[in-house]
């Protein structure tokens, strides 16, 4: 008798998400499956519009990153545009895009991933959560949570103009600048989220690497894949979220390519299979050879761990220091660990922390030049922003007019399709075997395969009852089902 | 008494919409009490508690897929009633439940709301993109508004 697992974490806040886990007769895992249904329609409903609409529009595809989007989006019509915005445009857009990045990783963290170390992976579900965290850690860190995502969201609304869906940025630059007040705001809110930073460091230290259990449980087999990497760097081939080439480095640790933004379909191709809507982008040079890991198959991963491992190394002096850690620890470059990216998430928080210092405090930062009128007939432009979850692309084709004609977007959790996908297989086999009975804690270490990639399964949708419970269907060969487990109270 | 209505949802998202329809009606409705904050958004959990802190009370106007009642049916009801898949946090990829949301504001003494109610209308296509609300959907608009302006009327 074959059994089909399902674990359905349906939500309508982020889009949907399910995976399925087929078992043979003999009680061990066949096949597993991964399903994201697509919405439809986002390049139909672009075309016809101004480009300089998407960066708007775009941040409106998902509830999640829509700061991402905004610049993505920005940076391709500029391109469209063939505009080079000034140095201070520049700069105050990455000095969002750095608190976003405080927010977003700082969440993910504390809310998602953190619960699982800090209450175990064995905890009761109810125990499991962000309240946990609170109620083992202390009080405190709920309130430092809280005003970290504060901070984040007063520098968004100083620059984007919105706390959540920024809209300042135009082809050529910003709508408007910043006061010299507002500077000095945002630098001492910057400061604090520095300390946040080493404070989240400090604590993932104590908790996490404290315990040998979670360590042997990061570096086991079951949570490993040895793939390409994919991140964005700076010149001298540091971590950058907002601006650089798209490097890839192979299982070895070696550059396999480093591409300009213009340049990524000589170098993403796309795989289809029957059983999804949502295709899996892979490295043309390398070729699909279907979902395994090594350096002779094109698939590749863009998360925190990816930019690390596809880097040379950090642009701040404190986010180095834990990079070169990052590294010693878990013995050398790259690191294949997946379990780690949640490490390397929090190395990348105190690096936005940290260059949200740095551009608070140039002298221009504050200047009144923070826009390029573009003059050049728009054509077709891509934008790469890092987005928390993955490199993110946008690729826009307008007319004369600038009206789009057409839209292509590689949104960051496409990128990790296909290793997520393999991931929550290995996970499965590894914990699932001959006779053992599923169970919720055992769920959730395949859930925690696919957790750290942060994945997105992008829509701003919000229809109630907003987010469904994780369940856990046992099926017959019939599809009769035989088990049906819950995960909440 | 300061008073809080949201809606919710994506405004470029098909009947995913409803809430923003809603509460730009309500925007243009003269017999709403002049107290009231009338906000939309495409928010949930952490960032939409967030928004409702500092208020009494709040009112949230949602789209709903419960493919029990047929599209455009308008319900009313307290987020409380609601099923809370907050405990495991795996209920979402990216976020805690708003309830879990609210209990951690709590947690640490900050202001929130007394009383939180929930309008929502059943939708019929929230997958593809598109500034329309489907004919059923749109025609709930009204009576969603009026039930808003209902709950307004109640105690706190």
């Amino acid at each position: 008798m074959t059994q089909r697992i399902t674990i359905d974490p349906i939500t309508r806040l982020e889009g949907h998400g399910k995976i399925e886990i087929f078992l043979d007769d003999k009680g061990d895992v066949a096949n597993t499956y991964f399903q994201i249904p697509e919405l439809r329609g986002f390049e139909r409903f672009c075309v016809g519009r101004p480009v300089e609409e998407m960066p708007l529009l775009t941040n409106r595809i998902c509830g999640v990153c829509p700061e991402a989007h905004h610049m993505a989006a920005a940076k391709a019509a500029d391109a469209v545009y063939h505009v080079d915005p000034p140095r201070t445009a520049k700069m105050l857009r990455e000095l969002l895009y750095s608190a976003f990045y405080v927010t977003d990783h700082a969440t993910h963290f504390y809310a998602l991933a953190g619960p699982d170390f800090v209450m175990g992976p064995d905890a009761p579900v109810a125990e499991r959560n962000i309240l946990g965290v609170i109620h083992k850690v202390g009080l405190e860190i709920g309130g430092k949570v809280i005003n970290a995502r504060k901070a984040g969201h007063t520098v968004i609304e100083m620059i984007g103009g919105r706390k959540v869906h920024p809209c300042t940025s135009i082809p050529g630059g910003l709508t408007k600048g910043i006061t010299n007040e507002q500077r000095d705001e945002i630098l001492k809110l910057g400061q604090w989220a520095v300390e946040f930073g080493q404070f989240s460091l400090k604590l993932f230290n104590d908790i996490v690497l404290g315990n040998k259990a979670y360590v042997d449980l990061i570096l086991g087999d079951i949570y490993t894949h040895r793939t390409y990497y994919m991140g964005m760097v700076d010149e001298n081939n540091n971590t950058n979220f907002y601006d650089g080439k798209v490097r890839v480095v192979g299982p070895d640790g070696a550059e396999l390519v480093k591409y300009a933004p213009q340049d990524y379909t000589q170098h993403i191709a796309e795989h289809v299979e029957p059983w999804t809507y949502l295709k899996f982008p892979y490295l043309k040079a390398v070729g699909w050879k279907g979902f395994t890991d090594g350096k002779d198959s094109g698939v590749y991963c863009a998360t925190p761990l990816s930019r690390l491992n596809a880097a040379d190394g950090m642009a701040t002096p404190l986010a180095q220091e834990e990079y070169e850690k990052f590294y010693k620890t878990l013995g050398g470059k790259p690191v294949h660990q997946r379990l780690a990216t949640h490490w390397a998430r929090l190395i990348e928080l105190l690096y936005a922390a940290e260059r949200w210092v740095e551009l608070a405090s140039d002298p221009e930062i504050a200047s009144d030049n923070f826009h390029t009128k573009p003059t050049e007939i728009p054509t077709e432009g891509v934008g790469i922003v890092e987005a928390p979850r993955g490199t993110l692309t946008h690729h826009y084709t307008t007319d004369e007019r600038g009206v789009l004609t057409k839209v292509n977007l590689i949104v960051g959790t496409t990128n990790n399709y296909a290793p997520i996908s393999m991931s929550i297989e290995k996970a499965a086999r590894s914990l699932i075997k001959k006779g053992t009975v599923v169970t919720e804690p055992m769920l959730n270490m395949v859930e925690m395969a696919f957790r750290s990639y942060d994945p997105c399964f992008g829509c701003a949708t919000h229809s109630l009852p907003g987010q469904m419970p994780l369940q856990v269907t046992i099926r017959n060969a019939d599809g009769e089902p035989i088990e049906v487990l819950k995960q909440f109270c | 008494m300061k008073t809080l209505v949201i809606g919710l949802g994506n405004p470029i998202l098909g009947d995913d919409g409803v809430g923003w329809a809603v509460a730009e009606s309500l925007q243009a409705t003269v017999n709403r009490p002049p107290s009231t904050v009338i906000e939309t958004a495409s928010l949930g959990g952490l960032s939409l508690m967030e928004r409702m802190l500092g208020y009494d009370r709040v009112v949230l106007v949602d789209s709903m897929e419960t493919g029990q009642s047929p599209a455009g049916c308008v319900r009313v009801f307290p987020l409380a009633s609601l099923p809370d898949p907050g405990p495991g946090h795996s209920a979402s990829a990216h976020d805690t439940s708003l309830m879990t949301a609210l209990k951690t504001a709590e947690q640490i003494g900050a202001a929130i709301p007394r009383r939180v109610d929930v309008v929502a209308i059943e939708a019929q296509n929230v997958y593809d993109f598109g500034e329309e609300l489907s004919p059923p959907v749109a025609a709930a608009v009204p009576v969603a508004v009026e039930k808003v302006l209902e709950l307004l009327k109640e105690d706190p």
